[in-house]
């Protein structure tokens, strides 16, 4: 028989939260968007090179079923995301979790697909020189969505042909 | 990238003393070496052992620190890894991209005084049992929390243990 304890220990955050003479929310708040616009600069930087290192990682995935090459990948992907946001291109953070989506039904299912990857990877690199116009974003956005779906729907057959191609723009069209 | 901004932000918030780590064994060396009053962990820490550190606290029955308040931050968690971020024995998962505001009321609710930890065989953490009034707003909360109609798009099932669980959670609990 197992057994179970219960404890309810003194929490000195708390009382530290409480103490008066504090930041008051707004300002402290304001204090740490400023903190990032300060990073700014530095995580745009970070995240081209993510970039460079995911296409390079594209480049040497293999056209037949490469799991160790998916999960390089997907290792590169998750690690940018959040870093869109703070660079003023938060659509990438949507890219990413859709790649790191796609990557985790992918080896979650044992299919395969290197150009639904390929067209996520080329929409990152679209979306990260920027200045696009929102309807394009989101257009991009909208065929990586799609895109990924076709892999959360478990009836989708696994030997189905490619789900995407892009144009040398990145133009997602599923 | 990650552990700049989070620093970014909890400096602006007005964290005084920061102890940051790029490995678990910098972080483990902190947590053994200094009282800490919050613990914020990428469950995606190099090394891939974020979850596992969080585990590692919560059983080194090292007081107070075992007891510390734990941010879990995930910019995507994969199938195979959510039953170890539910049973790590975090206070609370915040998904990325973390806006500032965000990770206060997170802080702010994960600190609350009264919530009682429990040690089991099987679990060590924070009682994953409670009400949900006090919850933060805003993004990110669980669907389970939501309001039924008309936003879910799941049929509750009517099950001994869990009288709410949805088909969903059932199978999860099943398999």
């Amino acid at each position: 028989m197992s057994s179970v304890r219960f404890v309810v220990p003194q929490m000195r955050l708390a009382k530290l939260l409480r103490t008066p003479g504090g930041l008051p929310v707004v300002d402290a708040v304001e204090a740490a968007e400023d903190n990032l616009r300060t990073i700014q600069p530095t995580c745009a930087a970070e995240l081209l090179a993510l970039l460079e290192l995911c296409e390079r990682s594209f480049a040497a995935l293999p056209e037949a079923p490469d799991d160790e090459g998916l999960a390089d990948i997907y290792a590169i992907a998750v690690r940018g995301i959040g870093g869109g946001k703070v660079s003023g291109l938060p659509a990438i953070d949507t890219a990413l979790v859709s790649l790191c989506d796609l990557i985790d039904q992918l080896r979650t299912t044992g299919r395969y697909d290197r150009q639904a990857v390929g067209v996520h990877v080329n929409s990152w690199r679209l979306l990260q020189r920027g200045g696009l116009p929102d309807a394009a974003t989101s257009a991009v956005l909208d065929g990586l969505h799609k895109v990924k779906r076709r892999y959360a729907d478990e009836s989708y057959p696994a030997d189905a042909g490619p789900t995407a191609v892009a144009n040398h723009d990145g133009i997602v069209q599923p | 990238m990650g552990i700049s901004i989070l620093v970014s932000i909890v400096a602006g918030l007005g964290a005084k003393l920061l102890y940051r780590c790029s490995t678990v064994e910098q972080a483990q060396e902190a947590f053994a070496s200094h009282r800490l009053d919050l613990a914020i962990i990428d469950s995606m820490a190099p090394g891939g052992g974020g979850y596992d550190l969080v585990k590692w606290i919560r059983t080194s029955g090292r007081e107070p620190n075992c007891f510390v308040p734990i941010l879990v931050t995930t910019g995507h968690t994969p199938a195979a890894d959510v039953v170890r971020a539910r049973d790590c024995g975090g206070n609370i998962i915040i998904k990325k991209p973390i806006a500032p505001i965000v990770l206060l009321e997170r802080i702010i609710w994960a600190s609350k005084e009264g919530r009682p930890y429990l040690f089991s065989d099987n679990y060590v953490g924070p009682d994953r049992r409670f009400q949900d009034k006090d919850l933060p707003t805003g993004s990110g909360k669980r669907r389970s929390d939501l309001p039924e109609e008309p936003f879910s798009t799941q049929s509750p099932v009517e099950t001994e243990d869990s009288p709410t669980a949805t088909a969903e959670q059932k199978a999860s609990l099943a398999s």
